[in-house]
């Protein structure tokens, strides 16, 4: 394990023991929660994994690199963005994918705008966006976060 | 459960699997590989994952969502937009399952632009996926991506609050009186079926009500049940007075 799981391991227990000292229902309410909100995510989680794991044997990581690296920066980040708005990862296995990329080439302008995109703007979610906000409110919202996921990645691009 | 019910569930999973047998057959060299790649997402994932899921939990439960929901109306300017950041970073669930809670918190009085502004926050800047991005990509691109989400939602919550009206979002439904579970917002914590296990049971992985007609509700454990649920997906409407 890697100093920073480590870290986050003793907070987070460090965390748990004060909150069991200080009230123990709310702790174990917290810890039901927490469990109830991972068995119900293993399946789908597991699919996606295996789903990766066959994606970068049959396109090994190396390849996407050089297929991008052959690309116009705006066009790979666009695509990124797009990759990003269709694709339901959910985000703590979307960051070692995206380490394992940007590990083998990959620029990190496309990448950031992946990231973003992937939690932020939502086509599966629209549906039910749109039921609770109305039509106008998710469209707005999703094409200025798509936008500005854009944006944040070019700027990103440049400080990096 | 029949067995085409479960394939029918997770057909993802299914695919996924008879793939995996067509490749075995066809090269089983690539096969093995592919096993070999997934096993190192999954010993990350579950290095990582119980804890970012207690972390959540445990953030969720102690920060008083409550007390800091008063203050995002249309007049609290500045502290209305910080307090909405915060309650989009701390909350646990999925983006759907923040959804119901910002109707409720607009019929209320919040503003668009921070309703917005939770939503945005509450799908990129969780506190728990900030350290799992700063593990994989390392902290000075999770701190620059950080700023740069936070002052890019701040700009276009402003200008898709000079977009929105009020009056775009549809209005309040009238409910009928009794109880209600939102089922596009609960996310299967079990919490509900678990403090009042008379009146919620899981079905399918969503909570629903047993008929409970004729039944003398504990108000006191309903009111449990109902605070508990960690994506306020549930809601208790006294009859006669709507």
């Amino acid at each position: 394990m890697d100093v920073f799981t480590l870290v986050v391991w003793v907070g987070t227990i460090a965390f748990l023991v004060f909150s069991f000292a200080k009230d123990k229902m709310k702790t174990k309410q917290a810890l039901k929660m927490a469990f109830g909100m991972g068995k119900g995510m293993l399946a789908s989680i597991l699919s996606i994994i295996f789903a990766i794991g066959l994606i970068l044997t049959i396109i090994p990581p190396e390849e996407i690199a050089k297929f991008l690296g052959g690309q116009s920066v705006l066009l790979a980040t666009i695509g990124g963005a797009l990759l990003g708005t269709i694709t339901l990862v959910p985000a703590f296995i979307a960051f070692p994918l995206v380490g394992t990329l940007v590990g083998a080439g990959v620029s990190v302008i496309p990448s950031v705008a992946f990231l973003t995109t992937l939690t932020m703007v939502g086509v599966v979610t629209f549906p039910l966006e749109k039921k609770e906000f109305g039509a106008k409110f998710t469209a707005v919202r999703n094409s200025l976060s798509f936008l500005f996921a854009i944006v944040i990645a070019l700027v990103m691009g440049v400080i990096i | 459960m029949t067995i085409l019910k479960k394939v029918k569930e997770n057909l993802f999973l299914a695919i996924v699997a008879l793939v995996y047998i067509a490749m075995f057959i066809i090269n089983p060299t690539m096969g093995a590989a592919s096993v070999k790649n997934s096993g190192y997402y999954i010993k990350e994932m579950l290095m990582i994952m119980p804890v970012i899921f207690i972390l959540t939990a445990l953030l969720d439960m102690w920060v008083p969502k409550e007390k800091i929901m008063r203050y995002l109306g249309k007049e609290a300017k500045a502290k209305g937009v910080f307090l909405s950041f915060v309650v989009g970073s701390i909350s646990a669930g999925p983006i759907y399952a923040a959804f119901p809670m910002c109707v409720m918190l607009h019929k209320k009085g919040a503003s668009i632009r921070n309703i917005i502004i939770i939503l945005s926050s509450w799908a990129v800047i969780k506190v728990p996926m900030l350290l799992n991005e700063a593990k994989f990509l390392g902290p000075k691109f999770m701190a620059i991506r950080w700023v740069l989400t936070v002052i890019a939602i701040t700009i276009f919550s402003w200008i898709a609050a000079k977009i929105i009206k009020d009056e775009d979002l549809p209005g309040e439904v009238l409910t009928q009186p009794g109880l209600h579970i939102n089922r596009d917002a609960c996310m299967g914590c079990t919490l509900c079926a678990k403090n009042y296990p008379e009146v919620f049971e899981m079905e399918n992985k969503k909570a629903v009500t047993k008929p409970y007609e004729g039944l003398d509700l504990d108000m006191d454990k309903l009111e449990s049940a109902i605070k508990s649920c960690p994506v306020k997906a549930i809601s208790y409407n006294e009859g006669g007075e709507i």
